[in-house]
């Protein structure tokens, strides 16, 4: 068996496994945790609120807005950018309907996948050297931010870097890279991707029940 | 030794023409390469020996002919009778016999001198010591447009390396394919950050062109020699090493950026001469970039003391600021920097 194929196949697919239940059995964790029971008469809707924290964080408030303008266009051109790339690639879109879905969709075309690749890079480095730049965010930031951020930027260059599709081993790079990328997700605060939700959602409980979300 | 220069040529005529043959007998190529006008028949007396394949041309003029394609006219058809450019030829040797062969030396002998540098003059203490008073330098903003610079920078350098100098220095070590694998990945990686590049050389324009306009006053630095040999050195929030670095990477990064533009769209230009004028230009401005850069990350590191927290932190040390940006430190504090602080 070949290297790419090791990192194609069953590593991909231990990886992919991993990474789903790891995912599964964190977020069922976090629901089954509960609330504690919150016996004041309601003053709006929790259901609403819980809605309206997580819509309302997608638009940080004019003071906040101003002062992490370079973190709103990083963070916003990182994740919408890895979106694009991960669904929209044609490479990852091929892969995905011949190993795993059975199924393809239309595909960016390759100046809009460069273009969209450059607005990625530019936002996950902007994220990373505003974390080792600002003092504040020096203290709150431990090993696993700096390993997910890296981790995920060395995923995304090994993908770059095999964009020629000349040579087996920058893909079988590329494609142990994600298997790895996949195994850390769920134990990391990359899992930030599916449990954001819930935080804001909590607060916008909270204060959705006392009335205090508008 | 005349009967071999003899047969020689005649083979070369022979090669020309039989060149020319297949041309003809393949349709494609036949549309875009064309022999020469005066080109002969082979049938026409080449069994009676080769006095005279090339009619009444000249050898000097019939290759003068046959390499006197337009180089200006890159994508256009070649004339009749004009075959191949030479301009890729001195290209080629300006390439290979000095930009690989000497080029990559220079960030070395950067290396070695700083290293030479420190040994002898060691790193540059703060005089005073730490007051453990910091003073505001340069904002978040401005901090991060730097470093998104330096990693951008830092990526384009180890890969722009691998393309220029990979066969000369990758490939006799690590062999071919080695060498194959990591230029296929340079060159999607440095095609692919090049852009960004561009995006980071106007963000880094805009937060550090306030201050780095040259003053008067920049002549006391150069007379002193930056006060790397000793003595004092006044200046304001940039002294004149900072401004002719921060010149040196907008305009060197406005070179690399427009060649590395042309590089990446050749259909941009019709001469040839244009591509490879930015190959070359593209070259000797990235390395004398580097190069330099290493200068720039050894004074910002080991080279000064205290200088990294401003760009770490932004904030530095006050008796860093008055030793070093002396003027600075009184215009933003309104004190003077000769002053004793009474506790």
């Amino acid at each position: 068996m070949s290297f790419l194929n090791l990192v194609e196949g069953p590593l991909f697919t231990f990886a992919a496994a991993v990474f789903v239940l790891g995912a599964l059995w964190r977020l069922i964790g976090i629901i089954r945790i509960g609330r504690a029971k919150d016996i004041s008469p309601p003053k709006a809707s929790a259901a609403a609120g819980f809605i309206k924290g997580n819509l309302r964080h997608f638009f940080p408030r004019g003071i906040f807005a101003k002062r992490t303008m370079v973190h709103i266009i990083g963070g916003y051109g990182f994740h919408l950018g890895l979106f694009m790339l991960v669904f929209f690639g044609v490479y990852h879109i091929d892969f995905l309907n011949e190993r795993i879905l059975g199924f393809s969709w239309p595909a960016l075309p390759r100046w809009a996948f460069l273009l969209t690749s450059a607005v990625a890079f530019s936002g996950l480095i902007t994220l990373w050297v505003r974390r080792i730049s600002d003092p504040v965010m020096q203290l709150i930031s431990d090993k696993d931010d700096h390993i997910g951020s890296w981790l995920t930027f060395l995923v995304m260059l090994s993908g770059c870097f095999a964009l020629e599709q000349a040579h087996d081993s920058l893909r079988g790079v590329h494609m142990l890279l994600v298997d790895i990328w996949l195994i850390y997700f769920p134990f990391s605060r990359l899992m930030h991707s599916f449990t954001f939700f819930l935080s804001r959602g909590q607060s916008g409980m909270t204060y959705g029940r006392k009335g205090k979300v508008r | 030794m005349h009967n071999q220069f003899y047969s020689l040529r005649n083979f070369l005529k022979l090669s020309v023409l039989m060149l020319m043959l297949a041309a003809f007998a393949a349709p494609v190529a036949a549309q875009s390469v064309r022999p020469p006008g005066n080109a002969v028949n082979l049938d026409d007396g080449i069994e009676d020996g080769p006095s005279n394949a090339l009619g009444d041309v000249s050898d000097t003029e019939f290759w003068d002919n046959f390499r006197g394609g337009n180089p200006s006219e890159l994508f256009a058809p070649a004339p009749e009778g004009q075959v191949m450019t030479t301009t890729g030829q001195q290209w080629r040797m300006i390439r290979e016999k000095f930009i690989r062969k000497y080029l990559g030396w220079a960030p070395v002998i950067v290396i070695g001198l700083l290293a030479v540098f420190y040994l002898v003059r060691g790193p540059m203490k703060i005089t005073a010591g730490r007051s453990g008073k910091t003073l505001p330098r340069f904002t978040l903003s401005a901090r991060v447009a730097h470093w998104f610079m330096a990693g951008v920078f830092i990526i384009l350098g180890l890969t722009g390396m691998i393309i220029l100098l990979g066969r000369v220095v990758i490939a006799p070590y690590l062999g071919l394919e080695a060498n194959s694998v990591l230029t296929s990945a340079a060159m999607q990686g440095h095609n692919l950050f090049g852009p960004i590049f561009i995006f980071a050389l106007i963000w880094l324009f805009i937060k550090f062109v306030r201050g780095n306009f040259f003053q008067w006053i920049d002549l006391k630095w150069i007379f002193k020699l930056g006060g790397f040999f000793g003595g004092h050195v006044s200046s304001r929030q940039f002294n004149f090493g900072e401004k002719t670095w921060f010149w040196m990477v907008i305009l060197g990064g406005i070179v690399i950026s427009v060649t590395g533009v042309i590089m990446l769209f050749p259909g941009l230009v019709e001469d040839v001469r244009w591509l490879q004028l930015s190959t070359i230009l593209h070259a000797l401005g990235a390395v004398a970039l580097i190069a330099v850069a290493f200068g720039h990350i050894y004074v910002g590191t080991i080279g000064m003391e205290g200088s990294i927290d401003s760009m770490l932190k932004g904030e530095v040390d006050e008796n860093w600021a008055k030793e070093h940006h002396d003027l600075w430190y009184e215009e933003v504090t309104g004190k003077s920097a000769k002053e004793e602080e009474t506790p």
